[in-house]
């Protein structure tokens, strides 16, 4: 079987001028497979973002190749990355980011009607299981940071996609609040058999997946841990 | 925290927002400019006016002139020997087209040199005999040109200049340039002549125009009793009663400029509100790391004279170049419908420069402090977020509500109120526009709330979905720029439906009071030249013809004021046109009275003079003052001064004048037009100028109208302008402010064309809310422009027609110039979410 995400000597360098200034890749290679797991850890400013967003087709790499079930995105025009995003890609932010113009049902059905899907039973039916059906038409700004992650997740994972990308998701919350989330992402994660990248700070959350990468230097260590 | 790095802090924001700097300086600039462009051009047609009326009263202290037009020759042997008149000039003062000179008319000023030298610098110095030969008895007649006429045409002495007298060319000889000490600088055309030269050219044997006088001490002693239907004024009256026939178009133009300012002053509290707005967070952090609220505002204010000093100045430059540039045309327009003004020159004055500057620095300051105030007392913590600033919009809007509807009730019964004064017209239609800019955020909010349900469920535009609710989100911007262009358009679409109904009104006029299928008129009707005699004999002679109409145009002087007296033959109008008579007169009845010497009058003269069916109006006539009653009351836009018409031969029998200015032909059933058409032409020599078909006839009436509302037309287009600028900056704040909502549609997988797309739906949206808005309002407008402001102060009756095209037009205008101006933002928003990482905070 072929892996679903391959990274190949992945570089990103930031520079203003000619030379490479901010190196937060220097030659990354990761294989993941469906429904693989994998937790991305590192210190502020370490490139775990640069990192997510290279594997999800919203930045390019400066060098190296992305492969993404045996398409190289990185070869991709802007269109189609947005097309590739838009069908396989489901982010999850720290600060939620929902649109405060939209309502809970409009934020969470929006990756559905960019698809071209009508029926919003899906979308329902999430809402359901992260306990919000009563909240269809509110706007998020009436909901609590909790409540507006879930719906965040909502939105991620409506459309099926085959890849999750979730940048420290329970940043912004308690840890109470943060664990109910993990359950929340793990148990739909579990449904659909989608592959997770999630980075984290939060020593709680390393139960989520088997497999953790530390980012330094702008290489890849594994870790090895035992719970 | 010194006001020193709080500029500092300011000035670094505009040098990274070039692009909103120089928008918000092109807003104050363009408002500046309408207002400063509007004056300067009123100033110039008034001074250039005055200062013509001075240079042809030279050294005179006063005039006599006729109350209805002429003055026998044989009064000035009584004048002139008056023991109190030092000097008297007899003068025949006609205007003229010539071929040499096509666009531009001179004035032939028919002198005797020699009783007119104490008066005037310029009289030519006759110097060789064949001079003086050339100018008492030239065959043609010589004339003396001003030396700047001579110079712009390139007209050489020796060669001869053709005068259009009624169209009919008069060859005039030129004997030289006049002195150039005098004539220079002085702006005019003008052609001085030998007086019965003069008389005899033009077609006024034994005729004068004027007498200009030296008189000494009071003129009133020195004429106890003066001819009948003779008149003394001097240079000041002729100024007040000619500045006076300005009115309707200065006001026209004043109401233009009024609108104008009003969009201006919008705007520009728009662009520096959107400013100070932008910088709402970096305030709140500031007051935050302790700087006190005084300085901050200070600050700003600092801010807003600098912008307001730039923008006022670009904004006169700006008029100015508007006024330079428009001038020829504005100055072709009062020639053709007031009297004759030549080069117009625009001078910059203090005052002007006052307005234009005061303007600027009002609504910049305003526009600059008011928002600055606020977040200066807002505690910093809820300055934080801005989802506050929304969230208060969206309790103004209840209120900004209720203040629109009281400037609703305000502009309703200031209609009521126009009774008693135009400035209520001005004001209804003021408080009209403003309770539509009130009412913009609460109209906004649930067009673009509904809009977005309706693009949601049809599945398919989600980029005008998404367009729709960021507007409603935005309501703080979107929907000053939203008014803005709405006040805009309901300007346009108001005054466009006034136009068109007046041009209906006239149209319909025109086609009822106009039946003759022929007219010998020369444009110059109302330079008085009187068609030739044997013209009009040869004419009547034609055995197609069934009829003939002769027709006569006169300034007279009504209670003081100029009016035209009409002089028309009833027995056949009667038969060929149909007159409108207001308020159901019955039609034979009126027509059999006028021919008993009974006058009809025009709706504007009887709202002027306050005169009804069964009252008596007075005219000076050569035997003294004569009383006519007033029989009818016409539809009849000819002039806004008001006009009297009378039977022709009531008035040749009391004035003894039988001068025809242009007739009416009408043919015999089967006669062709062309035919008739081309065999009266032969006649005369350039009677083919002057002899068109009643179509012709009619386009050139409405062709004079046309250019009465040309100024209209630029300064609707200028303000549409400025209003478009507002939608434009309206739609760099969203992108500005919802810059990372924006990235995240790019996380979500919207392409970069799409997000670019969604920003275009934006701006159209907003203009289809700004047209819709105005749809309402402008219709609105146009009855109060009508009703309110028309009628108060010209006393014509206009009955609206609405035309589906103007709205079309509008929209159409409107969807186009939101397009274009959306397509700068959009561009800068595609290539900024191609490369769509974001920022966590
Ligand atoms: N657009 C950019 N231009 C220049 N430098 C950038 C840009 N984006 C990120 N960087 C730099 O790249 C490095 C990695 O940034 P990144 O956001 O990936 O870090 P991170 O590991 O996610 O940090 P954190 O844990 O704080 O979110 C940082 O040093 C950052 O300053
Ligand atoms: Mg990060």
């Amino acid at each position: 079987m072929d892996p679903l995400i391959r990274l190949v000597d992945v570089k990103k360098c930031y520079s203003s001028g000619p030379t490479c200034e901010i190196f937060p890749l220097a030659g990354v290679s990761l294989d993941m497979f469906q429904g693989d797991r994998v937790i991305l850890l590192g210190k502020s400013g370490s490139g775990k973002s640069t990192f997510l967003n290279i594997v999800g087709g919203v930045d390019s790499p400066t060098e190296g190749r992305v492969f993404f079930d045996g398409r190289e995105i990185t070869r991709m025009s802007s269109q189609d990355m947005a097309y590739f995003r838009r069908k396989e890609v489901g982010f999850i932010f720290q600060s939620f980011n929902l649109f405060p113009t939209l309502t809970v049902g409009e934020n969470v059905t929006l990756p559905l009607d960019l698809l071209g899907i009508r029926d919003y039973s899906r979308a329902h039916e999430l809402l359901n299981e992260t306990g919000l059906n009563g909240y269809w038409k509110k706007f998020p700004e009436a909901l609590s940071g909790g409540e507006q992650q879930r719906v965040a997740i909502a939105r991620a994972l409506v459309k099926g996609p085959r890849l999750i990308l979730a940048d420290e998701p329970t940043g912004n919350l308690d840890q109470e609040t943060g664990n109910g989330i993990l359950n929340l992402i793990d148990k739909i994660c579990r449904e659909s058999d989608a592959t997770l990248i999630m980075v984290t700070h939060s020593p709680d959350a390393l139960w989520m997946a088997p497999r953790r990468y530390r980012l330094k230097s702008g290489v890849l260590l594994e870790e090895h841990y035992t719970n | 925290m010194t006001i020193r790095t709080l500029l500092q802090f300011n000035f670094k924001y505009y040098r990274r927002h070039t692009l909103l700097a120089l928008l918000c300086l092109t807003g104050i600039s363009l408002g500046v400019g309408i207002v400063v462009a509007v004056e300067l051009i009123n100033d110039s047609a008034l001074s250039s006016f005055e200062s013509s009326v001075d240079f042809l009263s030279g050294r005179a202290t006063n005039s006599i002139i006729s109350t209805f037009g002429r003055i026998d020759e044989k009064h000035f042997q009584e004048i002139w020997t008056n023991r109190r008149v030092t000097a008297a000039s007899p003068i025949v003062d006609v205007i003229a087209n010539t071929l040499e000179t096509d666009s531009e008319p001179i004035r032939f000023l028919g002198v005797d040199p020699f009783l007119d030298a104490p008066f005037r610098g310029w009289t030519p110095q006759l110097s060789g005999k064949d001079d003086l030969a050339a100018f008492f008895a030239g065959d043609p007649p010589g004339a003396f040109l001003s030396s700047d006429l001579m110079k712009r045409f390139n007209l050489k002495v020796g060669e001869s200049l053709t005068a259009l007298d009624a169209g009919l060319e008069k060859k005039i000889r030129i004997l030289g340039p006049l002195t150039e000490d005098s004539s220079g600088g002085l702006g005019e055309n003008i052609a001085v002549m030998d007086i019965s030269s003069a008389q005899e050219v033009f077609g006024r044997i034994g005729r004068l125009d004027r007498i200009d006088l030296l008189v000494e001490g009071s003129v009133s002693d020195a004429f106890p009793a003066l001819p009948p239907g003779l008149k003394i004024t001097d240079a000041n009256s002729r100024k007040s009663t000619l500045t006076a026939m300005l009115y309707s178009f200065q006001l026209n133009l004043a109401a233009m400029s009024l609108i104008a300012l009003f969009v201006g002053v919008f705007l520009i509290y728009n662009f520096s509100m959107f400013s100070v707005l932008s910088r709402r967070q970096d305030m709140s952090l500031l007051l935050t790391l302790g700087c006190d609220s005084r300085s901050l505002v200070l600050a700003f204010m600092i801010e807003s004279v600098v912008l307001g000093a730039l923008g006022s100045l670009a904004g006169v430059i700006f008029g100015y170049s508007i006024a330079a540039y428009s001038v020829g045309k504005v100055s072709s327009t009062i020639s053709q419908l007031y009297f004759l003004v030549n080069n117009l020159n625009v001078g910059l004055s203090l005052r002007i420069l006052g307005i234009g500057v005061a303007v600027g620095f009002v609504a910049t300051a305003v526009g600059v402090t008011l928002p600055a105030l606020e977040v200066a007392v807002t505690p910093p913590v809820l300055g934080l977020k801005r989802q506050s600033i929304e969230d208060r919009t969206k309790s103004a809007r209840a209120y900004l509500f209720m203040g629109g509807a009281a400037f609703f009730i305000f502009s309703c019964l200031s209609v009521w109120a126009s009774r008693n004064s135009i400035f209520w017209g001005f004001a209804s239609a003021f408080g009209m526009t403003t309770a539509f800019a009130l009412f913009t955020p609460g109209l906004l909010s649930p067009f673009t709330h509904y809009l977005g349900v309706v693009f949601k469920k049809s599945h398919r535009l989600l980029d005008a979905f998404l367009a729709a609710r960021n507007i409603g989100a935005s309501l703080s911007r979107t929907s000053i720029a939203v008014a803005a262009l709405a006040v805009a358009l309901s300007m346009t679409i108001g005054v466009d439906t006034m136009i068109f109904s007046f041009r209906t009104s006239v149209y319909s006029w025109l086609e009822d009071a106009l039946k003759g299928d022929l007219y010998i008129s020369p444009d110059t009707t109302k330079w008085d030249h009187p068609l030739p005699e044997t013209l009009i004999k040869k004419v009547e002679a034609d055995p197609r013809l069934d009829s003939i109409e002769r027709y006569l145009a006169l300034d007279v002087y009504l209670q003081g004021r100029p009016v035209k007296l009409r002089v028309i033959e009833p027995e056949i109008l009667e038969k060929k046109a149909r007159f409108k008579f207001v308020g159901g007169e019955e039609s034979h009845k009126a027509w059999s009275q006028i021919i008993k010497g009974g006058v009809f009058i025009s709706e504007p003269l009887a709202f002027k003079f306050n005169l009804k069916v069964g009252d008596f109006l007075t005219l000076d006539s050569p035997d003294g003052p004569k009383n006519f009653p007033v029989v009818a009351i016409t539809r009849d836009y000819s002039s806004d001064q008001g006009t009297i018409q009378m039977d022709r031969s009531v008035y040749i029998s009391i004035w003894k004048d039988d001068r025809v200015q242009s007739i009416a032909l009408f043919l015999k059933p089967g006669a062709s037009i062309e035919d008739v058409r081309k065999s009266v032409a032969a006649l005369f020599k350039g009677l083919e100028r002057t002899i068109v078909s009643n179509h012709e006839m009619r386009e050139r009436v409405l062709s004079i109208f046309d250019k009465t509302f040309a100024p209209t037309a630029t300064l609707k287009g200028v303000s549409l302008l400025v209003a478009l600028l507002g939608i434009a900056t309206a739609m760099m704040a969203i992108l500005l402010e919802r810059s990372k909502e924006i990235r995240v549609l790019g996380y979500l997988g919207l392409t970069p064309t799409e997000i670019g797309k969604m920003n275009v739906y934006q701006g159209l949206i907003m203009g289809v809310a700004s047209f819709l808005i105005a749809a309402m309002c402008g219709l609105l407008l146009t009855y109060i422009i009508v009703y309110a402001i028309n009628y108060r102060s010209f006393g014509w009756t206009i009955d609206i027609s609405v035309n589906k095209w103007i709205f079309v037009e509008t929209l159409g205008l409107t969807m186009a110039a939101c397009f274009v101006s959306s397509l700068y933002p959009s561009f800068k928003l595609m290539r900024a979410s191609s490369a769509a990482s974001i920022k966590e905070e």
